[in-house]
């Protein structure tokens, strides 16, 4: 008896998510997956193309471009977003003054709108960098770096600066479990610094490492905010990333069923990248 | 002209406000609607919603709908302006939700939407007599069908903007051919000065001043033919991506790094004599600096001066959407009436900064007078990318093309092919 009304108390809770859920989630995936395979431009009547859409993707220099664009951008953030994080986490989990203040501050850029995050740098590359550079005589600055070949940088600059501070949340989080005991044991045993870091606490942070990597990895795949707010993909076609691509042709464009198919693909993608990340990082954590 | 994807801060506080007021005003017509099904009378409240996509214009509009509204006072018009319109207006057709009135430019995704049947046929309009038969003709070749789908109310037309001071200390005449427009920017870098500012890191800034070349250099046929095969960019356009590579030089060291806005208020605060843009920016420049002196000329393409035609075409027109809900179309048409008054009209003309179709209706700007002649006597050509399929011409596509053609500093056969390529899958996608 007490277990059926536990069993209905449960899906009372779960079954509006899950039809909710449903309805706006997986059922428009559904109908894109379907969309996918027709020549539909957002209105008016269509019909059935086959793989048509796919075999053309195949010669799209703009979604190859892209697509490798698009990795480039995630391997060189997600690295460098991590190796920040781990950094901030480890000042910040050492015992020093104020550093419940100074954690509060360094989660700040997580509260805060990508996209307002990329306005205001895009108005710190335009006009603040440049006029400083030029009153310092330093030419290769002088230019705003967004409307260069370098402009993928500046969408990187925004990404590390932002993302971090949830990386360094979860590594926080992380170095909290380690015990005291273990330190104290390479302590006595004289391990330097550097030694404690890669043979204590990396090791037994692995899991936060595991998970902040897939993480950082599925988001900056997905770049989209930082593109629209900085450099709406220019110059040129330089910093479109593929969702950015997918989003401005599918509904700009009227190619809505042939970037349905180009989100299809970068969808199974996606979650190849991500079981080869688990798989990857799993067999190397310890535990204690 | 069209779509300024004007991205400040303010344009995003607009969209979020634009979500959540899209979602209560599609509630409140529904309910409207089943009102008026159920009550059958005429004295109910009509809502519209209006869609211009001019961010520039959005307070003069609303000034408008505040007359239009005392005078009808059951009828309520809301204006939607978002930043992207082009996206904007295909994610509200996949929806099946278009706004009840459009005012916007005559680009490929209004002649989509038109082909399409989303706006009424306005045939046999009394409308159409009031305003300028050469532009009701233009929107029909453009749509490809001899039936109207919009009103043409205002058009722009791309010219050179100049500082009347600065061209006064240079010592220029008005230049009418290209060599001399050439030879009068040269003399202005070697003195120290900066002849053009541009703003190209928004990839669409370059659309005018391309327009301006292509038209008048490609051939009368020059669209015809390319959809037929018989000639391509690389063939045609040798002479205009010449003249655009000619015209980069001329601009400011970091004119790829500038955007649209802090062009404007560069050329507004002096930073540089002349400024190839769409009449329609001439308010943002006084708005940056009211006590600029600016006049036009022509872009001086071809070195025949009575060969060159200035290129302008619709900057907004007025449709309607085939809601078949006679109450909104009639309301929305009492809007157009509204709108098409040779007082009304004027306003809204001047404050914009363009040419109305409006019979009789001429605008007194000085900084206009020496464009008014071509707009009279139909010395024009419309914009070509009115023409282009619209995978090509909508989302800024082939304008990001020249962007990075041309701040790689690439040769024309590179920038040519590159449109030829772009061309041929947007054609096939089509």
């Amino acid at each position: 008896m007490k277990s059926l009304r536990n069993s209905l108390a449960f899906i009372l809770m779960t079954v509006p998510m899950a039809v909710l859920f449903f309805y706006f989630h997986t059922w428009p995936a559904m109908h894109g997956i379907v969309l996918s395979f027709t020549n539909w431009n957002g209105f008016g009547p269509y019909h059935f193309v086959g793989l048509q859409n796919y075999i053309d993707l195949l010669h799209d220099k703009q979604i190859r471009h892209a697509y490798v664009f698009t990795f480039e951008f995630a391997i060189v953030t997600t690295i460098l977003v991590n190796i920040v994080s781990l950094m901030i986490a480890l000042a910040l989990n050492a015992k020093i003054k104020l550093s419940k203040t100074f954690r509060a501050i360094f989660f700040l850029p997580y509260v805060l709108s990508t996209l307002i995050v990329s306005f205001i740098f895009n108005f710190l590359f335009s006009n603040l960098i440049p006029s400083i550079a030029q009153n310092l005589h330093l030419t290769v600055l002088a230019q705003n770096i967004l409307g260069t070949q370098w402009a993928w940088v500046g969408i990187v600059i925004v990404s590390v600066w932002q993302g971090a501070s949830f990386n360094t949340l979860l590594y926080l989080a992380g170095l909290q479990t380690i015990p005291e005991d273990v330190y104290e044991a390479s302590n006595i045993d004289g391990a330097s610094t550097w030694m404690t870091f890669w043979r204590i606490t990396f090791p037994l942070i692995m899991p936060f490492f595991t998970i902040n990597m897939v993480l950082a990895a599925k988001s900056y795949l997905q770049v989209f905010d930082q593109v629209v707010g900085m450099t709406n993909g220019g110059p040129g076609t330089a910093t479109q990333s593929n969702t950015f691509v997918i989003y401005t042709n599918g509904l700009g464009g009227g190619e809505l069923a042939y970037q349905s198919a180009n989100a299809v693909v970068f969808l199974i993608i996606l979650v190849c990248v991500a079981m080869i990340q688990v798989r990857m990082t799993r067999g190397r954590e310890v535990q204690f | 002209m069209k779509r300024y994807l004007v991205f400040t801060p303010a344009a995003v506080a607009t969209t979020i406000l634009l979500a959540t007021r899209c979602g209560s005003s599609a509630n409140t017509s529904s309910n409207n609607d089943s009102s008026q099904s159920t009550g059958g009378s005429t004295g109910q409240k009509v809502t519209l919603e209006f869609l211009q996509n001019k961010p520039e214009v959005v307070n003069e509009w609303n000034s408008l709908i505040k007359d239009f509204e005392q005078q009808y006072p059951n009828i309520q018009v809301k204006q939607i302006n978002p930043p992207n319109t082009d996206t904007t207006l295909q994610a509200d057709l996949a929806k099946g939700q278009v706004p009840d009135i459009i005012a916007m430019g005559a680009d490929a995704t209004f002649i989509q939407m038109a082909k399409n049947g989303v706006f009424k046929d306005l045939s046999g309009a009394p409308e159409l007599q009031k305003v300028s038969p050469a532009y009701v003709k233009m929107l029909e070749t453009e749509v490809g069908k001899s039936t109207p789908y919009a009103i043409p109310y205002t058009v722009n037309a791309v010219p050179i903007i100049y500082n009347i001071d600065l061209f006064k200390k240079y010592h220029l005449s008005i230049p009418t051919t290209w060599n001399q427009l050439m030879q009068e920017a040269t003399k202005i870098k070697q003195e120290g000065g900066t002849p053009f500012y541009n703003g190209f890191k928004d990839a669409w800034t370059i659309a005018p001043i391309w327009n301006a070349l292509s038209t008048n250099t490609e051939g009368s046929d020059f669209l015809k033919n390319l959809e037929s095969g018989k000639t391509t960019f690389s063939k045609s356009d040798v002479t205009a991506a010449d003249q655009l590579r000619q015209f980069v030089t001329l601009g400011q060291p970091n004119q790829f790094g500038v955007d649209y806005n802090d062009a404007n208020a560069a050329f507004a605060n002096g930073k540089s004599v002349f400024y190839a843009q769409g009449i329609w920016t001439i308010p943002v420049i006084r708005s940056d600096n009211p006590k600029i002196k600016l006049g036009t000329f022509v872009v001086p393409v071809t070195n025949d001066p009575s060969q060159t035609k200035m290129v302008s075409g619709v900057d907004s027109l007025l449709a309607v959407a085939n809601s078949g809900n006679q109450a909104k179309e009639a309301a929305a048409m009492k809007f157009i009436d509204f709108l098409l008054q040779q007082k009304v009209a004027g306003q809204y003309a001047t404050v914009a900064g363009l040419f109305s179709t409006v019979n009789g209706v001429k605008n007194a700007d000085p900084a206009l007078t020496p464009l008014q002649p071509y707009i009279t006597s139909g010395r024009v050509v419309d914009f070509d990318d009115h023409y282009y399929p619209a995978a090509m011409a909508a989302g800024n596509q082939y304008e990001s093309v020249l962007q990075g053609a041309l701040s790689k500093n690439q040769s024309t056969s590179q920038i040519l092919q590159q449109l030829d390529s772009l061309y041929q899958s947007a054609a096939a996608h089509q």
